[in-house]
């Protein structure tokens, strides 16, 4: 290719400044790409299932591992929340097959450059030993004869906490890794917003209706912990998002749906209430429990909101060929050509 | 392009046989498996015939999308879809401003700019690397193409296209796009859409050599005056960025790529995984190890 060639004439059209609106033609307004045939409720529903269940897992194996007897109910109803993932989730994801009778399909082949194909088996291998520890952990409370089998469950929780956190972050790797320019706008930002809106769902989950005032303090700083993370990978998310011109993607209703519920009723209030409630406790009179209730159920409603909205927001990314063709400008291309 | 020397053993226009490789009559090149073959797409003599559409919704069976007009100049067409594997693209250039016709034209297509769009058949595929049933797959003829056997119709390939190429058919539940016509490669015959073109805007052949005579058009076109043509697709051009690799269907464009509704610096999607799981892991992997510091305390 000769150097004299140009990269992208200019005939018609104004050159476009990279930061600032498309400047050049669409085609008739057309899209530029096809928006994924997803249904929002039902792959966002999934998504929302896996990161908790995920989480779930690994904060009960971690609550088990820190705490020990103390911490048994948690644990237990951490172990029998992961089942969530395995169950509808996996029904919400063939449900939204087009070809659902064909849904072991998946398991054909394992794929490195697919995150559908590794979150396949994610999925495959978190159900296993989740499945295994809850079915553990139901045998040897009902069971006399199988205490025993409270060990099974404490081994079988370790590889399901491993798979829990590729569970809860894999679904953000699946969305970056398509041409929809929301998505592949900020791949780093969205994976950690998806990670830490998990942990926060799950701690939140367990937090929900737990007697102990300690074990609920305990988890509402882990989920205090995890909104702040969400909270800085928002900001970055917002910044990538400025810088490579997609931004205008979340104007839209989809877009209103982020800020109003997953950001602001899903982080930024929890965080106030539990950041007010774990600062008033060390007083005499702390905040009422159900204040923390309301906070946990604000928790995981915006992470519900923010797998749908993202879903619905990239749709219309995609639909739009004014942020598509100023998405893949040259300007947004990594440095070093793969 | 040169012809084959068998044409002249052939002069009947109907037959009651099948020609033997008959790609080398109609394309002069011989499809054997193992060699990478696809697309050229010169946008300068393309006439807007719409031939191509049609000799593929032919050979393919494929029902058509829209029966009414869009208004979009010529394009009735649209877009590519699950049911039309080429599409013919229309941009009126002249005439635009206060009702005045242009009198002036610069060579070649003049006020017109038409195109066949088609799947790029990309050297490293997105839609492919994104398919999580492995329906998608390269050909023994360096194509890509979909199995419908195997196709569950997750859509994942829709989005990862960079193209807007593949597409979900609702009514089968499966994932379609243009197979650079892989029954008729394997049968020896040039793909529909190239056989049919009037004007031999669309050429099929052996990538290498497309890409030589690719080049050598954009010289001529060059030395008579056309100084904006360009190569769409070709290593190093538009088109082949972000890690894509070339694309085997490629184009010779005198506009900007946006004009064809193509994108000037589409990526390779699956780039994207390594970063976004690296990061999603370490984000959970330091909050969980904060978690279990603070469930090890005992208050």
């Amino acid at each position: 290719m000769p150097d004299d060639v140009p990269v992208s004439p200019e005939p018609s059209g104004s050159p476009q400044a990279l930061g600032g609106a498309w400047q050049g033609p669409t085609y008739y307004g057309r899209s530029q790409l096809k928006p994924a045939p997803f249904e929002k409720w039902a792959v966002g529903g999934y998504i929302f299932l896996a990161g908790l269940s995920g989480a779930a897992a690994m904060i009960s194996a971690l609550l088990d591992a820190g705490q020990g007897g103390p911490a048994a109910r948690p644990v237990r109803r951490g172990r029998y929340l992961s089942l969530l993932a395995p169950t509808i989730g996996a029904a919400l994801l063939i449900s939204d097959l087009h070809t659902p009778k064909r849904f072991y399909n998946m398991l054909r082949i394992a794929k490195p450059t697919s995150p559908m194909s590794i979150g396949t088996w994610i999925l495959m291998g978190f159900s296993s030993f989740a499945g295994l520890s809850a079915i553990g952990q139901f045998l040897s409370d009902r069971v006399p004869g199988l205490r025993w089998l409270r060990g099974a469950a404490r081994v079988a929780q370790v590889p399901a906490a491993l798979a829990g956190a590729g569970l809860s972050t894999y679904t953000a790797s699946l969305l970056s890794a398509t041409s929809t320019p929301l998505w592949a706008a900020a791949p780093e930002a969205l994976a950690v917003r998806f990670g830490s809106s998990s942990i926060a769902a799950g701690a939140s989950a367990l937090s929900l209706g737990e007697p102990s005032r300690r074990l609920r303090r305990k988890l509402d700083a882990v989920t205090v912990a995890a909104l702040a993370a969400e909270l800085g990978a928002i900001m970055a998310s917002q910044r990538s998002y400025e810088r490579k011109g997609v931004a205008d993607a979340l104007d839209g209703s989809w877009g209103r749906v982020e800020d109003w519920g997953a950001n602001r009723l899903g982080v930024i209030a929890p965080l106030a209430v539990h950041g007010l409630s774990l600062l008033a406790s060390g007083r005499d009179r702390p905040l009422p429990k159900a204040l923390s209730s309301a906070a946990s159920l604000a928790v995981l409603a915006g992470s519900l909101l923010l797998r749908v909205s993202i879903l619905g927001a990239g749709a219309e990314s995609a639909a739009r060929p004014d942020i598509s063709f100023r998405f893949a400008q040259p300007g947004n291309l990594p440095e070093r050509e793969g | 392009m040169d012809m084959h020397p068998r044409v002249l053993d052939e002069p009947r226009s109907e037959f009651d046989r099948m020609i033997r490789n008959e790609s080398e009559l109609t394309a002069n090149v011989l499809i054997e498996p193992g060699k990478s073959y696809g697309f050229f797409t010169d946008t300068t003599v393309c006439i807007g015939c719409k031939a191509c559409e049609v000799a593929c919704k032919e050979w393919n069976n494929l029902p058509a999308d829209n029966l009414g007009l869009t208004g979009n100049s010529y394009d009735n067409t649209g877009a590519l879809s699950a049911n039309t594997w080429r599409h013919v693209a229309f941009i009126e250039k002249s005439g635009g401003d206060g009702g005045v016709r242009d009198v002036e034209q610069p060579p070649f297509q003049s006020g017109w700019l038409m195109m066949s769009d088609v799947c790029k058949h990309c050297h490293h595929a997105p839609c492919l690397e994104a398919c999580p049933t492995g329906a998608l797959f390269k050909t023994e003829f360096d194509t890509v193409v979909v199995q419908q056997d195997i196709c569950n119709g997750c859509g994942y390939c829709v989005p990862a296209c960079p193209f807007g190429v593949v597409d979900i058919n609702t009514l089968d539940g499966k994932a379609h796009k243009c197979t650079l016509c892989y029954d008729r490669l394997k049968g020896g015959l040039e793909p529909a859409c190239a056989k049919s073109c009037p004007t031999d805007s669309i050429q099929f052949g052996e990538l290498q050599d497309l890409q030589q005579r690719a080049q050598a058009r954009v010289e001529a076109l060059h030395e008579v005056g056309v100084e904006n043509a360009y190569l769409y697709g070709v290593p190093g051009a538009p088109g082949a960025t972000g890690g894509l690799g070339h694309l085997n269907a490629f184009f010779l464009l005198t506009d900007r790529p946006e004009t064809y509704n193509l994108p000037a610096a589409p990526t390779r999607a699956s780039n994207r995984v390594g970063s976004s799981m690296l990061s999603g892991l370490a984000a959970v992997a330091a909050l969980a190890l904060g978690a279990l510091a603070l469930f090890s305390t005992r208050d």
